[in-house]
């Protein structure tokens, strides 16, 4: 019997999610064995619009379950649940270079899902679809509270989960991109952690004075998490990404003043000089400068900048002397910083010291440099300003989309858990290395 | 200990604590408090200043009000009672709450969804029954019923963890941890759109897309006013659904507390839906409760338009009588006074003025005309409405006339007039009017099979509007 294609039924549920979530996209009540192409539609806060496509066709029943169906092509392929979001590409004719990241993050990002007839590739804007859903995905989940934060100087601001806690409490460094980078942090804080996002290069301070900042200035984020009446200060955690990890491996080595509870760690370095100011950390990477390299494309490939890695202690943080658990997170794949390299060499120090048991460390095949939170897309290079220096270039991240991608939602599954575990676990801190 | 005797035991310590004070130098250190033992015993496990309250998380936060949320605590003491309490605000500014009992599992951690209630709001393990199982907090206004007036802004709902098992509007409590949840009428990317065309009071909800759709009608009772909550939800789901508003709207004419608009309104109304350039115009069905019912019989019967389908949820074959507006004003046709009945406790039932004997015979419309599938929900402790008699003429009318494959009923033990969509309280009995007398009227429906029934007939009335419409 031939059914009126106009009566196919799309459904996303949770059509509100926050962005780590799942959701189920269903395709119900189209002709047995048809051709559909589901497509994904997302209008970024720059105004570039991205989409992610797949072919299905549909069963005997007309329905198509994109978490239990086999995508035939398209964006991604095979069955992926979530591959309608961490598949999204610039639509073409976009400028190139692009990157997706929510500035705003207290109004969700709305993604609309459409059904199409046939196996199409391209011209989605000219056609009119089957169905269409829109979808909501939050940052912040209901009555976390976003607090900007500019006592002692600081450019910051502070996301406190809803209810009395007190909280655990986390700082959250981002890297040489600067800026007041605040999802991560909002999302955190929507999973019960009270968390501090941070901007310590472009912030408020070195915009004025251009200096760089000194280790006061973390020490002064910190007493603002540790202060606060709703937050436990025997409970802070540090989170650092690319260059937030040679602040988070210096606080966590040589820091008198920081207590950390635990450590992430994702795609950095330990190569700095030992218990360094940001602005000899940036001085070293400079003096090195002759190592960057560029591919065919002419894009940055700046991982060799630290290698090769010393067998001595030269210009490492001695990690064999943190006292709190620490959780690597690398992408083999990485092109930015030697985040594999070092990450093995963290290890070989660690075991030589004895403190190998406070080591977690998660690799990834097919990641490249940008470890993010999961099903958003990924990009294998983009345009990047490097705050240091001013200039804008085309940088290689690295990464193979669907590797990434499964690094992105494995990585922060297992960094909820690490960070849960110690940050609410009433027992001592202790190794997760079975993760 | 008892709640009850925990307060007292807080009390006495409390003017231990004030001696103390009195008897003590006032200086701001550690030692002060550390010689306050009894305070430091009193002190909540959680609050020593080193641990960090259990953790809470409800899945998913942001929800349709059709959805199941999930409620889970972690890293609490085990075997240990927990009180779950859940608050919100009514759009009209009434505080309503619930609240469950539990016990933690041994490695200290609970699930709404898993566990079993041993107090509180409702018993047993009832996923959603923090939600049905909503009630005013005390000291509310009597005769509350909770119907959301704004569709396009969602109930945010507090969910909190208590220590103990206590009665949170009663008893001292202590809140130790929190989530704040969203329940929503209306899915992102659906539209509202007013439509006062043609003397049409009504609000067009729209599914994103360009359709075209298949569409719905939305009637409800004599309690009058625009209601859009359900109309909202169909087009979640997919259906443009046009909510008309026919009794007791101030764009509507003639004395707020009559029916002023006739066949030929409801004619318009049906007609709109089927013009609508985004609605498949031979896909559209009609759904209404109680008195929203006999209209919906009406068009099928008395207008000549062709509904795909028929919802009819506890309601009447003939036209029973204007009681009053939806803010209370009453004017009543002392000629069907006489059906009114009235309990102990002075409120009123309306239920025999809709038995079919009662029925003015012209109203009653010609059931064997019915040409399309009608599936008729009884509430069988509908106190409003003779439902059951209502339902059985109209399936013995089809089958009569050779049409008993059109109809489907069904029918819920323990559930009451006021079927409506999931998880929301069920009114027992509510103020009807104000003026010229205050009156309760009673709906019926008890608390737990009343949520089952309306959890139920929504999954139901769904399927067979998608089979209906989406074929």
């Amino acid at each position: 019997m031939e059914r009126n294609p106009l009566f196919v039924k799309l459904s996303a549920q949770p059509s509100r999610a926050l962005v780590d979530e799942r959701f189920v996209v269903l395709v119900q009540n189209a002709v047995p064995g048809s051709q559909l192409t589901v497509h994904a539609l997302h209008q970024c806060e720059d105004g570039h619009s991205w989409q992610a496509f797949a072919h299905y066709i549909a069963d005997a029943m007309g329905t198509v379950n994109v978490s239990e169906d086999s995508s035939l092509g398209g964006t991604y392929t095979g069955t992926e649940a979530m591959g309608l979001l961490w598949s999204l590409k610039p639509v073409p004719g976009s400028k190139p270079g692009l990157r997706m990241r929510k500035k705003n993050v207290q109004t969700p990002m709305l993604v609309t899902i459409s059904v199409y007839q046939g196996h199409q590739t391209d011209g989605f804007v000219d056609q009119a679809p089957l169905a269409t859903v829109v979808v909501e995905r939050w940052y912040m989940a209901p009555g976390v509270r976003r607090i900007p934060v500019t006592e002692y100087g600081l450019t910051a601001t502070l996301f406190l989960p809803a209810g009395p806690g007190p909280f655990p409490g986390l700082l959250d460094l981002w890297g040489g991109g600067g800026q007041l980078v605040e999802y991560r942090a909002a999302l955190l804080a929507s999973h019960g952690i009270a968390s501090l996002a941070l901007d310590y290069l472009t912030c408020k301070y070195s915009m004025e004075t251009k200096k760089t900042v000194s280790n006061q200035y973390f020490e002064m984020a910190y007493r603002v998490l540790a202060e606060h009446p709703q937050i436990l200060g025997s409970r802070i955690a540090m989170l650092g990404l690319s260059l937030g990890t040679s602040i988070t491996f210096r606080t966590a080595v040589y820091s008198q003043v920081i207590k950390l509870r635990c450590a992430v760690c994702i795609s950095g370095s330990h190569r700095q000089p030992h218990n360094s100011s940001l602005e000899e950390i940036l001085s070293f990477f400079h003096s090195n400068a002759d190592k960057i390299r560029f591919n065919e494309e002419n894009e940055v490939i700046w991982r060799d900048l630290l290698l090769p890695i010393p067998s001595d202690s030269t210009n490492k943080v001695e990690v064999g002397q943190i006292k709190c658990p620490l959780l690597l997170i690398v992408g083999e794949d990485d092109q930015n910083w030697c985040a594999y390299e070092s990450a093995m060499d963290m290890k070989e120090m660690m075991e030589k010291a004895g403190n190998s048991h406070l080591l977690t460390l998660l690799s990834y095949p097919e990641a490249g440099h940008l470890i993010e939170p999961p099903y958003t897309p990924h990009v294998r290079s983009s345009q990047f300003r490097d705050m240091s220096t001013r200039q804008i270039m085309m940088v290689l991240w690295g990464g193979q989309t669907l590797g990434h991608a499964r690094a992105q939602e494995d990585s922060w599954k297992k960094l909820l858990v690490f960070l849960r575990e110690h940050l609410y676990s009433s027992s001592k801190p202790a190794p997760l290395s079975h993760l | 200990m008892a709640a009850k005797d925990a307060a007292m035991f807080r009390a006495r310590v409390s003017v231990t604590a004030i001696q103390l004070l009195i008897n003590m130098e006032m200086k701001p250190c550690l030692s002060f408090y550390s010689k306050l033992p009894s305070l430091q015993q009193l002190s909540v496990r959680w609050k020593s200043g080193v641990r960090p309250a259990p953790f809470l998380t409800a899945t998913p936060v942001r929800a349709l009000i059709d959805e199941q949320i999930s409620i889970r605590g972690s890293f609490l003491p085990p075997h240990s009672p927990i009180t779950l309490s859940a608050r919100m605000h009514s759009d009209e500014g009434d505080l309503w709450e619930s609240f469950a009992h539990f016990n933690t599992s041994a490695s200290g951690t609970f699930s709404s969804t898993n566990d079993h209630s041993v107090g509180g709001s409702y018993l047993g393990c009832e996923p959603m029954g923090l939600f049905w199982g909503m009630e005013p907090a005390p000291g509310s206004r009597e005769g509350l019923r909770l119907r959301k007036r704004n569709v396009e802004a969602p109930y945010v709902v507090r969910i909190s963890l208590l220590e103990g098992h206590v009665s949170p509007s009663e008893d001292q409590t202590t809140e130790l941890a929190a989530v704040n949840a969203e329940r929503w009428y209306l899915s992102p990317g659906v539209k509202r759109i007013d439509t006062l065309q043609n003397g049409i009071v009504g609000a067009l909800f729209l599914p994103p897309g360009p359709g075209p759709f298949p569409a719905m009608l939305d009637l409800w009772g004599m309690g009058g006013g625009l209601q859009e909550y359900r109309a909202s939800l169909l087009a979640s789901k997919g259906f443009a659904s046009l909510s008309l508003a026919y009794i007791g709207h101030k764009d509507l004419p003639g004395p707020p507390n009559r029916v002023n608009v006739g066949d030929s309104y409801f004619k318009a109304a049906f007609q709109l839906l089927q013009d609508h350039p985004q609605v498949i115009s031979d896909r559209v069905g009609i759904i209404g409760l109680s008195f929203g019912c006999y209209v919906t019989l009406r068009i099928a019967t008395r207008t000549g338009v062709k509904p795909a389908c028929l919802v009819c949820i506890n309601g009447p074959v003939g036209s029973t009588v204007t009681l009053s507006d939806s803010e209370g004003r009453t004017e009543i046709f002392d000629s069907y006074q006489k059906y009114w009945t009235y309990d102990d406790q002075g409120y009123v039932i309306f239920k025999e003025v809709s038995l079919p004997a009662n029925l003015p015979p012209d109203s009653i419309v010609e059931l064997e005309k019915l040409d399309c599938p009608l599936m008729y929900i009884v509430g069988e402790d509908d106190l409003s409405a003779s439902s059951i008699e209502n339902a059985d003429m109209i399936e013995e009318t089809l089958r009569s006339a050779g049409k008993p494959h059109l109809f489907t009923r069904l029918s819920y033990p323990g559930a009451g007039h006021l079927i409506e969509p999931p998880y929301s309280p069920n009114a027992r009995a509510s103020l009807w009017s104000v003026k010229p007398k205050k009156l309760i009227t009673l709906w019926g429906g008890h608390p737990a099979p009343h949520a089952a029934a309306q959890e139920d007939a929504w999954e139901k009335v769904l399927n067979f509007l998608n089979a209906n419409l989406r074929r």
